[in-house]
């Protein structure tokens, strides 16, 4: 079987396929599934019948009435799109249509290629209905797809040999024997497709759904090591990574722009006991696990949720965790309910959430948390008797030893203050004024570095004010703990998140008032550490596209969200909804005369119905040039028509005139007195490098020139790249070399 | 029928076997059968100028008559007399050799103008009428007319005005010392031309005759074609320009070169080359330039200066 004629009936076959999955998988009207099978059967059959050459095959319909019937069936589509109201199956409906169309006027190689792409599409939105038979198309669609592709490239690689050129040229015989279907080549191009679906199963499906990250790249994909969300933490542990830029998490904030004054909290784990140089959780250690009330939520037991309190109160975070060597799960304070494909969620007292176990692959959960309000009756002085419970302050007024300077500081600090929240306030603005943030310390072996930090070196960072603020707090009974967790700054504008690293690890305070309960304070003054990565704003710019391009492909390829492809297609229905409803409106508007101009001009300012008609005005523009350059582009096609065209014939002699002014720079001339053959023959004397190339266009120009019948496009296009290709040669001159 | 360039070639590589060297002189010999035309060979004794018209005959499935031309020839001799019959009562009609189709007229210039005459009436009518009775010659019909240029004496030098209906005429010249060779080592038998096979049969001649005529020439070569004809008429170089019916013989004698070369449309190349065989012999030089036994070289040189100074159409 020939090449070409093979190509045809793969084309066809893939098309069938495409069809054939479309069906399956959507509703469609009886008589359109008949049109379109009854015009692909026929397709099918002239494919298999025809042997002759591509180029001199006739098509069914002429362009004049394949043009009328495309711009009927936009119409229709129109018509169509404004009855139903979804455009998305009217679009297919459409779409089939122009199949039935594109199968009558099968031409030249280009109209195979259309039939491709249209095949393309159908695959897509058969793959909308997705149900399972649905994988078995996908299969065949790729094997006879592959082989379709073999086809065309051979069959294209047969077409760039030059034209033969029947006896103009001495000695050059037919030479394009076409090349014929064999089954090696078949099996070939089978084997090719098996692997591409097996590689594409392996490479996207399986793999990253075992979320191993057994072999990631180190650096990137390795477990990041964290500090200070373990049992214990040393002062001073978070110096050292301040420095680290990589990536801890991205955090969105679904329904709510970028949290008030930029920042956003993610709370890690609180401690409430110190001994002096460490912080441990004695107390609220203990860690149990959380009930699963629907699956993949979990919610902490005895909270009012969402659905009894106003839902301004609750805070929403899409959390994107890289893997990390602690199980802690972040949340801006305070969470409540955390959902998300978790094996199992614990809490603790201190209201941390933990895995089981480190994940060593990324993750992703939604956090909801109820940020700490403080009451107007904290503001008020209290009564001391009804403050706080016993083991309460036993818990969270614990001071280490040999803290009476501190406990002086703390009393000068907030002697005017008459409630807990002014007198942490005071220590609050005393210590965020009066020390200096550094992250240049000394790391040396300091039996109290508390008071080193206070009363000598005045010096240091979060933790150091974090831990001065607790214990001060506790020094005046006001129960206080620290958290440890980060701080989020890095704002993505182009994926709207915020961007953790690990140097925005933080350590802040939380203040139990008697009312409101804890409350989340900052004794860290604002250090200008702020920009992470530094460059100028065209890098830093890129690094945030790379970096949303990266959480993107986290999202949709690796973790393979559900929930996104739901909005996905949702929101294509949606939308295609409204732009149909939309159009409706609008043209009901045109059409019936609105009560005043007034009005009207009113209408036409609104954005959307302005946007929407400019859009449909130029879908329609678009369409009809369409139309104009296919009816243009059978004109010049036509190989029957006697004479040929002006603009034709025009176009292939200034092709011509083009090689004899490049040989003529390279010192061929041609007087005006030779012909193009002895021209050529000229040109085979002085340069026979380029005389293959120059004959093939001599020969394209000497028939388009004073031949009765035309070039096809495809022979001018053969012309161009000859030419393009002799002037990429280099001619060497005999003797004379400086002439050029 | 066949791919016309491959009978085309199939004629040529068959002449070829027996006249070595002349590939050109074959191609136009060809072309010449195609455009209906008729062929005026002049050359000098033993250049193989019978054998070409011998062995193109051959290679057609046609008829073949030879006519050697003297200076007693008669014009019956030549179209046939009427003979009265005596058991009819009634004159017959004998036919004469031209009732063929390729007749070879050999040394044309030694018979006298009037037999020479009732020759070319009958290559231009296609037809002859005798005794008020016309009779048409067979198809495709076409004289190959031999005449020696070095020896003059004793001839009737056939006028231009008759020169007119020939075609084109062809001198084929000496071959090459490698191809006499050839000719020498393979003359086993005295007339190779006998042993060639014919190739296609007087129907597939006139089918490619047929296609000849379709052979499309551009508006533009036209033009070029007519204006190597005007310059003709208008250089001082010659006395005598082409006259129309020179132009008509160019055009068809393209034409059926294109079909020679497996084309379907004509190039100003097919001009170019056929102009000086076409035209040469259809002008007369002017006396200052010398008329004398070389004045159809010199005609031929003209006519090649000429079609150097016309631009081709690009």
């Amino acid at each position: 079987m020939p090449l070409d004629q093979a190509f045809r009936i793969m084309s066809v076959l893939l098309t069938g396929v495409s069809f054939l999955a479309l069906v399956l998988g959507t509703d469609l009207p009886g008589w359109l599934v008949f049109l379109t099978g009854m015009a692909l059967l026929f397709s099918f059959a002239r494919a298999i019948g025809s042997t002759g050459r591509r180029s001199i095959q006739q098509p069914v319909l002429s362009a004049t009435a394949c043009n009328v019937l495309v711009l009927t069936g936009f119409f229709g589509f129109l018509m169509d799109s404004l009855a139903s109201g979804e455009l998305l199956p009217a679009g297919v409906r459409f779409l089939l249509v122009l199949m039935v169309i594109k199968l009558f006027n099968l031409r030249r190689t280009g109209d195979y290629l259309h039939l491709h792409a249209i095949s393309v599409v159908m695959m897509v939105a058969a793959a909308l209905g997705a149900d399972l038979w649905y994988f078995p198309f996908v299969l065949a669609y790729l094997l006879i797809g592959v082989w379709a592709l073999v086809l065309f490239g051979l069959t294209k690689q047969g077409e760039d040999l030059p034209v033969p050129a029947s006896g103009l040229l001495p000695g050059q015989e037919t030479t394009s024997a076409p090349g014929k279907v064999t089954f090696p080549l078949l099996r070939v191009a089978g084997w090719l497709a098996a692997a591409v679906f097996g590689l594409t199963l392996l490479l996207f499906y399986a793999l990253p759904r075992l979320q191993t990250g057994l072999y990631q790249k180190s650096g990137q994909g390795t477990v990041i090591r964290t500090a200070g969300f373990s049992g214990s933490v040393d002062l001073g542990a978070l110096g050292p990574i301040k420095q680290d830029p990589r990536i801890v998490m991205r955090v969105e904030l679904p329904g709510r722009a970028r949290g008030e004054n930029g920042w956003l909290y993610l709370r890690g784990i609180a401690f409430d006991h110190y001994d002096g140089r460490s912080w441990v959780n004695q107390q609220m250690g203990r860690q149990r696990a959380i009930h699963q009330t629907t699956p993949g939520i979990f919610a902490l037991p005895g909270r009012r949720g969402e659905d009894q309190l106003s839902p301004e109160l609750f805070h929403q975070q899409r959390v994107f965790l890289e893997p990390l060597d602690t199980p802690v799960l972040f949340g801006a304070p305070f969470m409540e309910k955390i959902s998300g494909k978790l094996p199992a969620v614990q809490v603790d007292g201190g209201g941390s959430f933990y895995l089981p176990f480190p994940s060593a692959a990324p993750i992703e959960y939604v956090a909801v948390s109820r940020p700490p309000v403080v009451l107007p009756a904290d503001l008020r002085p209290v009564p001391t008797a009804v403050r706080y419970h016993d083991a309460f302050l036993r818990y969270f007024t614990q001071v280490p030893p040999q803290s009476d300077r501190i406990a002086d500081l703390a009393r000068t600090v907030a002697q005017h203050a008459r409630t807990p929240f002014e007198q942490a306030m005071a220590i609050r603005d005393h210590l965020s004024r009066h020390y200096r943030y550094s992250l240049e310390l000394p790391v040396s072996e300091q039996a109290h570095p508390l008071e080193e930090f206070l009363f000598n070196r005045k010096t240091g960072y979060c933790e150091h004010y974090a831990t001065a603020m607790t214990i001060m707090l506790r020094t005046l009974g006001v129960p206080a703990r620290l958290v440890t967790g980060f701080l989020a700054t890095e704002w993505n504008e182009y994926g709207s998140y915020y961007v953790v690293r690990q140097q925005d690890a933080h350590a802040w305070v939380e203040v139990y008032l008697p009312y409101s309960g804890w409350i989340t304070m900052d004794p860290t003054p604002l250090s200008n550490n702020g920009g992470t990565g530094g460059g100028t704003r065209v890098w830093a710019g890129w690094r945030d596209i790379t970096d949303y391009l990266r959480l993107w492909w986290n999202r949709v390829v690796i973790q393979y969200s559900a929930a996104d492809q739901i909005t996905i297609v949702r929101g294509v229905q949606i939308g295609s909804a409204t732009v149909g409803r939309k159009v409706w409106d609008s043209m009901s508007g045109w059409f019936n005369p609105p009560p005043s101009w007034r009005e009207t001009i009113v209408g036409l300012y609104d954005r959307s119905t302005a946007i929407l008609a400019a859009g449909v005005i130029a879908v329609l523009t678009g369409f009809c040039r369409l139309l104009w350059l296919r009816w243009k582009q059978s004109r010049y096609g036509s190989v029957f028509s006697k004479g040929g065209t002006q603009d034709e014939r025009q176009a292939v002699t200034k092709l011509y005139s083009d090689m004899i002014l490049y040989l003529s720079s390279k010192g061929i001339q041609k007087p005006v007195t030779t012909g193009p053959l002895q021209f050529l023959d000229t040109i085979r004397m002085q340069w026979t490098d380029a005389f293959p190339l120059a004959a093939t266009i001599t020969e394209l120009y000497c028939r388009g020139r004073f031949g009765n019948a035309t070039l096809t496009s495809d022979e001018y296009t053969i012309a161009k790249n000859k030419l393009c290709q002799l002037m990429g040669l280099t001619r060497e001159q005999r003797g004379e070399m400086g002439l050029d | 029928m066949m791919n016309p360039t491959e009978t085309i070639r199939s004629i040529q590589r068959n002449i070829a076997r027996v006249i070595k060297g002349k590939p050109v002189a074959i191609e136009m010999t060809v072309v010449c059968l195609l455009a209906r035309g008729h062929l005026l060979l002049e050359d000098v004794p033993g250049v193989g100028k019978t054998t070409l018209a011998h062995s193109l005959a051959r290679s057609l499935d046609c008829s073949f008559k030879r006519i050697q031309f003297t200076s007693d020839l008669l014009p019956s001799d030549i179209i046939g007399v009427s003979i009265f019959n005596r058991q009819k009562q009634a004159f017959e009609f004998m036919r004469g050799p031209i009732f063929a189709n390729i007749v070879l007229a050999d040394e044309i210039n030694r018979t006298t103008p009037k037999t020479q005459s009732s020759l070319l009436e009958a290559m231009s009518e296609a037809q002859i009428s005798v005794d008020n009775q016309t009779y048409p010659l067979a198809q495709p019909f076409m004289v190959i007319a031999t005449q020696n240029p070095a020896e003059y004496h004793g001839t009737f030098p056939l006028p231009e005005s008759q020169l007119d209906r020939f075609l084109m005429k062809l001198r084929l010249g000496y071959p090459m010392p490698e191809e006499e060779k050839k000719v020498l080592e393979r003359a086993p038998s005295l007339h190779p031309a006998e042993e060639l096979q014919p190739i296609v049969t007087a129907q597939d001649v006139l089918d490619l005759q047929a296609q000849a005529d379709k052979i499309f020439v551009d508006e533009s070569l036209t033009d070029y074609l007519l204006s190597i004809v005007q310059a003709t008429r208008q250089t001082e170089l010659l006395s005598l320009g082409v006259s129309p019916r020179g132009a008509l013989a160019l055009h068809r004698a393209a034409k059926a070169l294109a079909l020679v070369r497996g084309r379907t449309y004509c190039l100003p190349d097919d001009i170019r080359e056929l102009a000086p065989i076409v035209l040469s012999h259809r002008v007369m030089v002017a006396r200052t330039h010398g008329l004398g036994l070389q004045s159809v070289e010199q005609a031929e040189r003209i006519i090649h200066g000429i079609v150097d100074s016309v631009p081709v159409p690009v």
